[in-house]
């Protein structure tokens, strides 16, 4: 059956937590995993084929029981797709966009847009996430203490049903007065409208209201770790060249210090496992003594492509899921950008509408800016999972980060040629009757 | 808006004015020094570009004594055995001794002319660090600096700007006199603002900002009101009377159901269909079952 789904992966008896399995010796179980995750693939492959013949939403509310002998920590799931150990982001339509959450053991890379106003919303979202689930809160930071920022978390909507759920498009009862609504396309009416809202049908994830602040006592229940760069760096830098710079250097330290005195790289007994998030604001930026954004050819061009590749087989080999954003605007060659974005498992990029010539475009006027997802990862499959569509856009509401995706309403202005019903059999009367006359007062048309 | 940058409102800000060779921005640095020293603040000013009479030049003689100018004019790189202030200075932990030597423990306005003199002798990233080092140090309340923009690559004055609170570019207006200032400003909450306005710089240092520039990148608006309203006249009629409307509404399309066989039909009902049958106007519908007759 494995050879049918066409999965290729080795089994080492160190099997990394990703695919789901922490017994080293229970072979038998990691064969069931497998056999799962090809029944899921083949699932998807169904799935996809039904999606295409269904015309309402293409969401799929199968979601596999949770196996009793795999160690179930709070706040994370299997993943729908493949079976991964994922966790929310926060924000749920971003869960939804980048393939159901994000998995335990990836990083996230946001690329910040122009005032950092909304990326540092996603990077508090998926903070107040892990305060709300009771895992392990980690901020890295070079610009603001770390403290404002953990203070500055939204609230919770702990027992909201959103208001946005999935219309199903069930029909309600109709009396006469909702059936004069329409009066000629009338079998139309109860069918749902387009669905531009992206949500699944499964609720996963947390609903935050950004007006509020999270109350300190739910935050100090949890455990938080913070590394400030200004703090931390010693005032006499000994300068050994290294391809990697010093500030950087320090923060993985710090991180790889952190994984193994809790245990999270699966030291700890399996009761009390725990999911560490990783948030680290701005990285590249000059404030964490980087020059990528300054300068065209910087003198350390691979100090942050080579933190990332430890931060990463940091992250793979423990329980720990990373988000990370970076300055991309100011970042002056494109070639170390590409190579930040291939070091990093998912990658997305905001580009708000503020202080740009779009904000006054009547296309946009209801969102605050584009989303663009730039990758999404393949872990232990060939397929990756995409949204279905490219356009999307972002608008931050007080009780939720929406995403949605951006169609062109139809073009209602004046200049557009289009004759009403009435105007036609107005003028189909007159031609009729005065055909001559307006012949001949019209000089354009001479037959 | 440039205005109220310029009273500096607000605290722990950052405010850059940005200049080029066409239109220089001094003076509005001078328009910030005069009224921080109005607003009875202490202001010290790091000169490397201007020697110290021209910074004290059109001041105010009564404020004069908040005013503090450290002078890395005359010997900036530390050549002589005894420099007044040098750049490396900047950088190092004398400028703090120097900002908390006064008395009063009110915060001090820095201002910095220029920066770009700052970034010729020190890396950009550790220029930045500095900026964000001394903004959280509680000896200032404000900086305020000077940046030519066209000597510096796009990158650092990216860089910078991306730090700072409120940017203020300063470009040479169409007008002949006027200079335009793009003010754009940040909040803590996120919410970032940006104008465009006409402004002077008096003798006493006082600004006065004048309208909004026009913009010239708007053909659109001339374009519409330059259409004209195609219906307008024509040798027939495009409107319906009153009377027409309402023969309009009455007039019964084809398809339209009694309410009952609507909503029958509205309703998805499983199984096997269920026949409404409406009487058309037409139809000759007689209740009785003609099989009646038979006597069978």
């Amino acid at each position: 059956m494995l050879a049918e789904s066409g999965i290729l992966l080795s089994v080492r008896s160190g099997s990394p937590f990703l695919i789901g399995s922490p017994e080293r010796s229970d072979v038998s179980l990691l064969v069931k995993v497998l056999m799962n995750m090809a029944m899921s693939v083949s699932n998807t492959g169904e799935r996809r084929s039904q999606q295409n013949t269904r015309p309402a939403c293409n969401t799929t509310s199968f979601q596999k029981k949770s196996r009793s002998k795999l160690v179930s920590i709070p706040g994370t799931r299997p993943s729908v797709q493949n079976g991964q150990l994922i966790v929310s982001t926060g924000v749920t339509s971003l869960d939804y966009v980048i393939g159901g959450g994000l998995a335990v053991g990836t990083l996230l890379l946001v690329e910040e847009d122009k005032y950092d106003s909304y990326s540092r919303m996603l990077l508090k979202y998926f903070l107040a996430e892990g305060v709300v689930c009771g895992h392990h809160v980690f901020l890295g930071s070079a610009r603001d203490p770390p403290d404002e920022i953990m203070q500055d978390l939204p609230a919770p909507i702990l027992d909201d049903i959103p208001s946005n759920a999935v219309n199903m498009g069930q029909v309600t009862a109709c009396d006469s007065e909702d059936q004069g609504s329409m009066k000629i396309a009338w079998r139309y009416q109860n069918l749902p409208k387009v669905q531009t809202a992206l949500a699944s049908s499964s609720r996963f994830g947390h609903y935050y209201d950004a007006s509020k602040t999270m109350a300190r006592e739910l935050r100090e229940a949890v455990k938080c770790s913070t590394f400030f760069l200004p703090h931390e760096l010693p005032a006499e830098s000994h300068a050994e060249p290294s391809p990697i710079s010093e500030a950087y250097r320090l923060l993985l330290r710090s991180i790889q210090e952190l994984i193994r005195q809790e245990g999270f790289d699966g030291t700890a007994p399996q009761k009390s496992r725990n999911i560490l998030r990783i948030g680290l604001h701005s990285l590249g930026s000059p404030l964490w003594a980087d020059d990528i954004c300054c300068e065209e050819k910087p003198t350390q061009a691979s100090s942050l492509t080579s933190f990332l590749y430890g931060l990463r087989a940091l992250l793979r080999s423990s329980l720990c899921t990373c988000m990370v954003t970076v300055p991309s605007h100011l970042i002056q060659n494109r070639a170390i950008m590409d190579r930040v974005t291939r070091l990093c498992d998912t990658a997305i990029a905001l580009e708000s509408f503020r202080g740009s010539e779009r904000e006054t475009n009547p296309l946009y006027k209801d969102y605050h800016g584009l989303l663009h997802v730039k990758q999404t990862p393949h872990l232990n499959c060939l397929v990756c999972e995409a949204p279905d569509t490219k356009d999307l856009a972002f608008k931050l509401k007080r009780k939720q980060f929406s995403i949605e995706r951006l169609h062109l309403p139809p073009d209602l202005s004046d200049t557009v040629s289009r004759s009403s019903k009435a105007d036609v059999a107005e003028s189909a009367r007159l031609l009729s009757s005065a055909c001559g006359g307006l012949a001949t007062s019209n000089k354009h048309l001479d037959f | 808006m440039l205005l109220d940058v310029i009273q500096g409102t607000e605290n722990g800000g950052f405010v850059i004015i940005q200049d080029t060779v066409e239109c220089c921005g001094r003076q509005l640095l001078q328009s910030c020094i005069a009224a921080a020293l109005h607003r009875e603040e202490d202001v010290h000013v790091l000169a490397f570009e201007v020697c110290e009479e021209d910074v004290r030049l059109r001041l105010d003689r009564k404020c004069e004594q908040r005013l503090c100018v450290h002078n890395g004019y005359t010997d900036p790189l530390g050549w002589s055995e005894h420099p007044l202030f040098t750049v490396h200075q900047f950088i190092s932990e004398e400028l703090n001794v120097h900002l908390s030597g006064s008395e009063e423990s009110k915060p001090a306005t820095l201002v910095i002319d220029s920066l770009s003199w700052i970034l010729r002798h020190h890396p950009p990233a550790v220029v930045c660090q500095r900026l964000q080092e001394l903004r959280r140090g509680g000896a200032l309340r404000r900086v305020v600096a000077l940046l030519h923009c066209d000597l510096h690559q796009q990158g650092i004055v990216g860089s910078l700007c991306h730090l700072a609170t409120a940017v203020i570019s300063v470009v040479p207006g169409d007008r002949g006199q006027q200079a335009v200032a793009k003010t754009t400003r940040r909040t803590k909450s996120g919410k970032v603002t940006h104008e465009e306005e006409y402004f002077s710089v008096k003798e006493d240092l006082t600004v006065t900002v004048e309208s909004r520039p026009s913009h010239h990148g708007r053909p659109q608006t001339e374009e519409d009101e330059r259409e004209v309203d195609p219906a307008a006249n024509l040798t027939f009629n495009l409107r319906l009377s009153e009377g027409e409307k309402e023969a309009k509404e009455k007039l019964s399309l084809p398809f339209v159901f009694s309410a009952e066989k609507k909503s029958a039909l509205l309703q998805p009902r499983p199984g096997s269909g269920r026949i409404v049958y409406d009487p058309d106007a037409s139809d000759d519908f007689d209740p009785e079952d003609p099989d009646d007759d038979l006597a069978v």
